[in-house]
């Protein structure tokens, strides 16, 4: 897995590969930890768990990557080094379970991303696995 | 015909500084790029053209789709947007305003001069960088419950009037007296609701701002001095939103859309674009929710102004009033407001693009979105404050950490060619990774200290990097072209003494 940030005028872009599902949510998660910080120091806070549920992959990578940017704002921790698992239900949806690194703010140089959002957004499967395509507002 | 061919769109000269991509495929309306031929140059690099070509699929968009001159690429909806749609049988598009709802920019006049800040400036920066809030997680000026915030969302400045965070002349000189009426604070989440309250009264990142700066040029002695606009004198200008608030209820409903209208969403071309239908329960929910979030974007520029008062008292030992720290105008420019414009309408009842093809004009109730924009309405409109109604309305153009901003009255021109809308800043030229590759934060900052005099203090060197002002197309231009059309004029330029940023 892994993830490049990638030119927007405005805003700024991950793109992102990974093996399977899950490692692809968890390569978009670091870039947009990557978009907020250069240097994100290791062992410092605790790990955070969190779940979510949508009716589509696309969707699915849309809520978590928001409900990472709702986390950082009320635990007042920078989301980073994340781990995620993707399945999907008999009924038809989709689920992400989560954990990452909640780095406060005060041992990180960061800066904020607005949010996550639908535009020019790819989640494709491809010879090696999965490729998804990103834009962040800043 | 003088055509510009700009890749996959020709854009065809209507008359100097007006360009149209006329109606084809499955664009309801045309689009028109208000721009010299060096912007449209630069708005031509990247998708801004193809993303304005996508917002006039937008249902019920009125008489064309419009990019102003400081456009550029944005998500769904180009930045330096505006689209107009019918409010009975068009859409209101979360996409079309933004997730920083009502990110604005407001400007306090002073009687100071440049003299009473020179030798003084870090101690000024040093003193306001330590008294407001910025970047991430830096807190609020006011923390609050989620009681205090809904009194927020639901009466905007008269909130911080009664918690003593302004005075009634504020109220008089914002845009709706510093209070949406439509505000619905049981529309907004309560995610929304938990982002905001550590939030009140705080810049954030990016490209926000609070800049102490100084009159350097005047262009209309009459309007500048009902501004309150002497050369040589001190502003500060502030440039923020609706922080993690804005955002969440953008997403929330964007979100609600895409489960309720997947049939609309559908046949637009970018799921950004995210419409409800006018008249639809969600459209009716969504326009009570932005305009609380408008209400919590005022209340945040406000506290952050009287902030900055005090910090004034401190730093110059006087009373705020005696510096005469007034507010002169609060602009928002990510924003949608039903509004009634005259349309130009032919033969057979179909809105014209041009007044020559008119036969007559119709008043019609439209949802004008502006995502980077600003409203710019002329003397004599019932909507400009009592305060300046015989100027117009006031519109700030804030440029780059190193070059001008720009104060400017609503042109008589607006409402005829840009549902009364003008650009809204100088628009960026360069992606923030390669300003990154391009500018190191420290060398920014003691460039512009030692050329320019100008104090920046930040709490990220990158943001410092990714807001140098070689990444800014030309304020100057935008704001050449805007005049020249008569949508917005030039009043005041200033020059930046002090920025703080996140």
């Amino acid at each position: 897995m892994s993830f490049e940030l990638r030119e927007h005028t405005a805003d700024v872009a991950v793109e992102a590969t990974g093996g399977r599902l899950g490692e692809l949510f968890a390569a978009v998660a670091d870039g947009l930890t990557a978009a907020q910080c250069d240097d994100v120091p290791a062992g410092v806070g605790d790990r955070f768990e969190l779940s979510v549920r949508s009716e589509s992959r696309e969707s699915l990578l849309f809520d978590y990557l928001d409900e990472l940017v709702y986390e950082r704002d009320v635990r007042g921790v920078l989301p980073a080094d994340h781990d995620a698992t993707v399945t999907a239900a008999a009924d038809g949806t989709w689920r992400v379970d989560a954990s990452a690194h909640g780095v406060p703010f005060d041992a990180v140089d960061a800066r904020e991303v607005k949010a996550v959002t639908y535009s020019e957004m790819t989640v494709e499967e491809t010879d090696d696995g999965w490729r998804a395509y990103v834009v962040f507002d800043v | 015909m003088t055509t510009y061919d700009a890749g996959d769109v020709t854009l065809e000269k209507v008359r100097d500084f007006v360009w149209e991509i006329p109606k084809q495929g499955d664009m309801r309306v045309p689009a028109r790029v208000f721009a010299s031929e060096a912007l449209l140059e630069e708005i031509s690099d990247d998708k801004t053209l193809e993303q304005l070509r996508n917002a006039t699929q937008l249902p019920g968009i009125t008489k064309y789709a419009i990019c102003m001159p400081d456009g550029h690429q944005g998500y769904g909806f180009p930045v330096g947007g505006v689209g107009a749609m019918d409010a009975r049988n068009g859409c209101l598009s979360p996409g079309a305003v933004g997730y920083d709802i009502n990110c604005g920019v407001r400007m306090m006049t002073t009687s100071l001069t440049y003299d009473d800040v020179r030798g003084r400036e870090q101690e000024l920066v040093d003193a306001l960088f330590a008294n407001v809030p910025s970047g991430l997680g830096g807190g609020g000026i006011f923390e609050g419950t989620i009681g205090d915030v809904e009194a927020i969302l639901a009466d905007g400045v008269e909130w911080a009037l009664r918690n003593d965070w302004a005075v009634t002349e504020d109220l008089e000189h914002c845009e709706d007296e510093g209070k949406r009426p439509d505000a619905d604070p049981s529309a907004i989440s309560q995610k929304a609701k938990d982002r905001g309250k550590n939030q009140v009264g705080s810049l954030g990142s990016g490209n926000h701002f609070l800049e102490v700066q100084r009159v350097t040029d005047i262009y209309d002695d009459g309007v500048a001095a009902e501004y309150g606009l002497e050369p040589d004198r001190l502003v500060v200008l502030i440039h923020c939103g609706s922080r993690g608030l804005g955002h969440q209820t953008c997403n929330d409903y964007l979100r609600r859309i895409e489960k309720t209208h997947a049939g609309m969403l559908d046949r637009l071309p970018d799921k950004e674009l995210a419409a409800a239908p006018a008249g639809s329960q969600l459209a009716e929910e969504y326009y009570g929710a932005m305009c609380a979030a408008i209400n919590f974007a005022w209340v945040n520029r406000q506290l952050i102004m009287h902030r900055t008062r005090q910090v004034f008292e401190q730093v110059f030992d006087r009373d705020w009033r005696d510096m005469e720290m007034h507010l002169l105008y609060d602009v928002a420019h990510n924003i949608a407001k039903k509004e009634h414009h005259q349309v130009g309408v032919d033969a057979d009842g179909e809105v014209v693009t041009d007044d020559e093809h008119a036969v007559e004009y119709e008043t019609r109730e439209l949802y004008v979105h502006r995502k980077g924009a600003t409203r710019a309405f002329p003397a004599g409109h019932e909507e400009v404050p009592s305060a300046y109604r015989a100027v117009g309305q006031p519109v700030i153009i804030p440029g780059s950490m190193g070059a001008g901003s720009y104060v400017l009255s609503g042109g008589e021109r607006s409402l005829h060619e840009t549902f009364g809308s003008t650009a809204h800043g100088a628009g960026r030229l360069m992606s923030r990774t390669q300003a990154k590759n391009e500018y190191w934060g420290g060398d920014v900052r003691t460039d512009l200290r030692e050329q320019n005099q100008v104090y920046v203090k930040a709490q990220s060197g990158a943001t410092v990097a990714e807001e140098a002002p070689g990444v800014y197309k030309d304020v100057d231009e935008v704001v050449r072209v805007s005049d020249a059309l008569g949508i917005g004029d030039r009043v005041a330029r200033t020059f930046p003494v002090c920025n703080i940023k996140g």
